[in-house]
């Protein structure tokens, strides 16, 4: 049996998995805030059982900011930009879920040989969630064409990372967990901004074209 | 209930619900579209008239035609009786996983010969396109009923479907993937929407269609009802998966099973007709992409059994 904790890590590593099947860039930002908002809840069961901080409004600011307004402000950005499909640039879409499917299986031994994770599934099951999330954004990032794709990717990458740290000292300290959701905010608010540049200059936002320089 | 009453319903249900069920997709796509539609029981009523009237049989074709019809609707009717489609169908002893999906693709190699028989080109070209689907699609299908196997730790469908009390909810994730991946195998396997229109009038467009052109009459009729059939047992079986991920959440009286599994084809038949409605046919080349994603599903509910069977 699983723990309520480790069920919601793999639902979220399972979104995140639905997530690099999308070719509607739209689609893939709900994924995305599907797959934070149940991160953000694993954020709170733990604080809740551990009783420590305040752990209702910790996790109602990471829902907030990054379930709610991340994916608000990215697609404020795809409106602004127009753009909607983005059919990948290595691998096509559907194979590239299959490959995330065979990175799921991977990470779940490369989770059972952590320390504190070996033993049994349950232990392992949140750790083997984490990994499969940070492989799948940077799945996502390398197949994709799109900048904003590679946003999106990245954003998942940091909540696979963020879920590890959560799963393996069963709830951060509220200073950190404020930081880390800082320094998200910036970064994407930082990327969009480049990513308008980049349309600006180059008339796309294709990366595999973004070979020649370009001064204006 | 005595098992003959179950054998009873089961054998109307078998008998009533293909041509329902189809009427009900044709009447909620009408009603989606603004028209009033034909009749529900409509196809029951095309049936009728298909067996009263005569047949033109081409005279390029074999023996091949005439007998295709007869496999087919033999073949469907024995796994309507196999198959767990309805909760409330008495358990028969000789359904394993493996014998009904060759059984599935018995029909279809019987289909894709009669349609090379006539020699005609269109029948031809559905039969390549019908092939090149099955061999994409059956992965998904076995995989999907050999996720649920696997947690049950038979291959025998009776005992996988049955609802057992107090089953975990750590089941219910398994059941909704499984459900999903047949769900979505299933309209490829049926020639439906997203892969095959089945309204389309252009035969170079057609898979199904297409390789029934050469049929008239009561043969036609059989086909017809042979594939609505096909359209139930599976509609039904992944409304079975869907049943028991329900039956995980909230445990519901076997009186209800009997309702509830008629009610999920019905439901699912509504899904169908909203997915032919908001979409278009895909693209040929597009259409693996598609079958890909009921790979997904089918491949996730295995990595379920295989995570859940782990820890317990």
């Amino acid at each position: 049996m699983l723990g309520l904790a480790e069920t919601l890590a793999t639902a979220a590593a399972i979104f995140g998995i639905f997530m690099s099947g999308c070719r509607h860039v739209r689609s893939a930002i709900y994924l995305y805030a599907v797959q934070t908002a149940l991160v953000a809840s694993i954020a709170f069961v733990y604080s809740a059982s551990e009783h420590t901080g305040p752990a209702l409004n910790i996790s109602l600011a990471v829902v907030l900011a990054k379930a709610v307004g991340i994916p608000f402000f990215l697609g404020w950005v795809v409106k602004r930009l127009d753009v909607r499909t983005d059919s990948g640039a290595f691998l096509p879409v559907p194979l590239s879920m299959h490959v995330s499917i065979a990175l799921f299986a991977t990470s779940y031994y490369l989770a059972s040989s952590l320390d504190g994770a070996a033993g049994t599934f349950s232990a392992a099951a949140g750790a083997t969630a984490s990994i499969s999330l940070v492989f799948t954004g940077l799945l996502f990032m390398m197949t994709r064409r799109l900048a904003i794709s590679q946003i999106i990717g990245f954003l998942t990458m940091e909540n696979g990372i963020y879920l590890l740290g959560l799963h393996e000292t069963r709830g951060m300290p509220v200073i950190v967990e404020m930081g880390v959701l800082l320094d998200v905010l910036a970064a994407v608010m930082i990327a969009g901004v480049i990513v308008f540049r980049i349309k600006k200059n180059f008339k796309h936002i294709d990366v595999t074209r973004l070979t020649g320089l370009n001064e204006q | 209930m005595s098992t003959i009453l179950l054998w009873l319903l089961t054998f109307s249900c078998l008998l009533f619900l293909p041509s329902l069920t189809i009427g009900i997709i044709r009447k909620t796509k009408a009603r989606l579209q603004n028209r009033v539609g034909a009749p529900l029981w409509q196809h029951l009523f095309d049936t009728i008239k298909l067996l009263r009237k005569s047949e033109t049989v081409s005279e390029n074709s074999s023996w091949i035609l005439r007998v295709n019809t007869v496999i087919n609707i033999s073949i469907m009717i024995t796994l309507a009786f196999l198959t767990p489609w309805l909760s409330f169908k008495p358990a028969t002893s000789a359904d394993d996983l493996f014998l009904l999906i060759y059984l599935f693709a018995a029909i279809r190699f019987f289909a894709i010969l009669s349609s090379l028989d006539p020699g005609s080109a269109f029948g031809a070209f559905g039969a390549s396109r019908e092939a090149t689907l099955s061999v994409l699609v059956e992965p998904a299908i076995i995989l999907a009923l050999s996720a649920v196997a696997l947690s049950a730790h038979t291959s025998n469908l009776s005992l996988v479907f049955a609802l057992t009390a107090n089953t975990p909810i750590s089941q219910a994730p398994l059941w909704l993937l499984a459900g999903a991946g047949l769900f979505l195998s299933s309209l490829v396997e049926l020639s439906r929407m997203p892969v095959d229109d089945p309204t389309t009038h252009l035969e170079l467009t057609m898979v199904h269609e297409a390789m029934m052109l050469e049929n008239s009459g009561p043969n036609l009729a059989l086909l017809e009802f042979s594939s609505a059939l096909r359209l139930v047992v599976l509609y039904g079986l992944s409304g079975q998966c869907f049943l028991h991920a329900l039956h995980c959440i909230w445990p519901f009286a076997s009186a209800a099973g009997i309702l509830l599994s008629i009610s999920i084809i019905f439901a699912l038949a509504v899904v169908t007709s909203l997915i032919e409605t908001v979409s278009v046919r895909l693209k040929w080349t597009r259409a693996p992409e598609f079958v890909a994603y009921g790979l997904t599903m089918s491949l996730l509910a295995l990595l379920v059994a295989l995570v859940t069977g782990v820890s317990s």
